[in-house]
């Protein structure tokens, strides 16, 4: 998305350096809302696939050890010592996806109010809609 | 100058374009250093985005190994003699089983060929540290892709006005000259 496509024939309309400070502010969070989304989409994949896991391993045989992956090595654990462990990771990825969604709506918002105050300004001569 | 805290220079606003251009400095000029200041604002970005690439790949690496570390200490602590089952990669995408006594101690890659043996406590305070500054540079380089972002903003817009003026002059010119050729 291109932030400034000025039309030429809006050459009247003043910019002051707020102005310039709303677009600048405008462009980092709509750069800044992209990242997060990726990583939020990535996040929320992981953690579908640990909820599949946590309910495989429901039907798991108990005496059975399970081969946990930790850094590039599997170890061998207990049923109960590999559902805590992934326990404990589906509550850290739960913070962090909540976390992402928080930063993600503050953008949206902030987005949304500096449309208001560029659109009011420039009319037809700024473009900050996503293609 | 003023700068952003890693010594970036910020992009000037020009406030009334007919104070920026002179008869030293025409319209040509000005346009040609601007787009020399989003040139250079441009190579900065690139250095920046590898270097978070950088960062992306190694923050999950230092991670790994933080979490295996961890596990080590977490075992240890459980039962100091207990032995440790584990799969692993004998070579890409084969693995071995392998029975790990506790010894108490790992070997951390510390890059250039170079391998240290650390008590396990240390090697994860080691790893923790090493963590804690790759995030921190992350941040201050993602801090400085979003101001370098603003600066290349602004030098674009300043470029976007002062070429409007120079359209709207010559069509001015224009109009005075036919005005002229008329009576």
């Amino acid at each position: 998305m291109r932030m400034l496509e000025k039309d030429e024939e809006e050459g009247d309309i003043q910019v002051s350096w707020q102005d310039q400070q709303n677009i600048n502010t405008f462009s980092k969070h709509n750069a800044r809302f992209q990242d997060l989304e990726e990583t939020y989409e990535a996040k929320k994949t992981e953690k579908e696939y640990l909820d599949d896991l946590a309910m495989e391993l429901e039907l798991a045989d108990e005496d059975e050890p399970v081969r946990y992956r930790i850094g590039e090595a599997f170890v061998s654990l207990s049923l109960e010592a590999a559902q805590e462990r992934i326990a404990k990771t589906q509550g850290e990825l739960d913070k962090e996806i909540e976390a992402l969604k928080g930063q993600m709506d503050e953008a949206v918002e902030k987005m949304d109010e500096l449309k208001k105050v560029l659109y009011a300004r420039f009319g037809n001569a700024i473009n900050l809609e996503k293609d | 100058m003023e700068t952003n805290p890693r010594g970036i220079p910020k992009a000037p606003f020009i406030e009334n374009v007919e104070d920026h251009v002179t008869e030293q400095e025409p319209v040509e000029i000005v346009l040609r250093k601007f787009q020399e200041a989003v040139a250079k604002y441009k190579f900065m970005e690139v250095n920046m985005l590898q270097r978070k690439r950088n960062l992306d790949t190694k923050v999950p690496e230092i991670r790994k190994t933080l979490e295996m570390v961890q596990f080590l200490q977490s075992q240890a602590e459980e039962d100091e003699s207990k032995e440790i089952e584990t799969l692993y990669e004998l070579n890409d995408t084969l693995f071995a089983t392998a029975k790990v006594k506790p010894t108490g101690k790992v070997n951390l890659w510390l890059g250039a060929n170079v391998m240290l043996e650390y008590p396990v406590e240390e090697a994860a305070e080691l790893l923790s540290t090493k963590l804690e500054a790759a995030l921190k540079t992350l941040k201050n380089t993602e801090e400085d892709l979003e101001y370098l972002r603003d600066q290349i903003t602004t030098m674009e817009v300043n470029t976007a006005r002062v070429y409007n003026w120079d359209v709207k002059q010559r069509r001015l010119a224009r109009a005075k000259e036919e005005a002229t050729g008329e009576e």
